[in-house]
């Protein structure tokens, strides 16, 4: 007879919807600029990591309970962001830099400086 | 919140669902079908004002444009594209009760806008007499 796995729910947890965040990547001659969008979450609530080439943000938006107010309109609800990033080989991941800035979180991704594009000199003959 | 009076003979209807705590209804469908849905808000009440929490991430602080003209409240502003170029949004909220434009506090903070504003302040209530005939 096999013994049912009793699984270990943390339903506390869970009330909360996961959500992946709204994110975009810009591209300069220096660096890449990924920007992902986590309103309501301070930098010091943001879980970014990175394993390899995988660069992971994890962050639990804080929305605001008004005491003595009636919530009549709610648009906004209490998520985990989620998102999850290959980062290519282009990228020199040693020096990767990240700041937050009115909401969101913006990523300097430096690519390797052999990929960087050089101008060539022509000489006049 | 006050019950709606949602029979059909009901002739104060349309009075009362102006005069009502939220019209949940036209707030929801027509206003955002008309105005946008961005940014998304949070709205609270009570019987001294509102407070609405708006997601504004990305959006310069100073280019936030938060206005209030007798019943409406506007948002306004400015946000990044994914394309790197500005677009402008405007949302307006039509409410039940007129707004005091001279106390309004706004913050920004982590990307989210808090607008606290009071209502303003109603006439007196009148009470009637009723005279025996």
């Amino acid at each position: 007879m096999s013994l049912m796995k009793k699984e270990r729910y943390d339903v506390q947890k869970d009330t909360r919807l996961e959500v992946t965040p709204i994110s975009r990547v810009d591209e300069s001659d220096e660096a890449f600029t990924l920007t992902v969008e986590l309103p309501g979450v301070s930098e010091k609530e943001i879980e970014l990591t990175l394993e390899d080439r995988t660069l992971s943000v994890t962050a639990e938006n804080t929305v605001e309970r008004f005491k003595d107010y009636t919530l009549v309109l709610t648009e906004v609800p209490e998520v985990r962001y989620r998102a999850a990033f290959e980062i290519p080989e282009r990228v020199d991941t040693a020096n990767l830099k990240a700041a937050t800035r009115n909401g969101l979180l913006i990523l300097t991704l430096p690519k390797r400086e052999e990929v960087k594009p050089r101008r060539i000199a022509i000489t006049a003959g | 919140m006050r019950a709606y009076l949602n029979t059909i003979n009901n002739p104060w209807r349309a009075f009362d669902e102006l005069m009502s705590d939220f019209p949940y209804d036209l707030f929801n469908n027509a206003w955002r079908a008309r105005t946008g849905g961005y940014p998304r808000v949070n709205v609270w009440e009570n019987e001294n004002g509102l407070v609405v929490e708006a997601e504004v991430a990305g959006v310069d602080p100073e280019k936030l444009d938060v206005a209030v003209d007798a019943n409406v409240l506007t948002l306004k502003g400015e946000k990044g594209q994914a394309d790197g170029s500005t677009g402008e949004f405007q949302r307006s909220f039509n409410l039940p009760f007129e707004l005091d434009n001279e106390s309004i506090k706004a913050t920004v903070k982590n990307g989210v806008l808090t607008v606290s504003i009071p209502r303003k302040a109603a006439a007196e209530k009148r009470k009637i007499a009723i005279e025996k005939l």
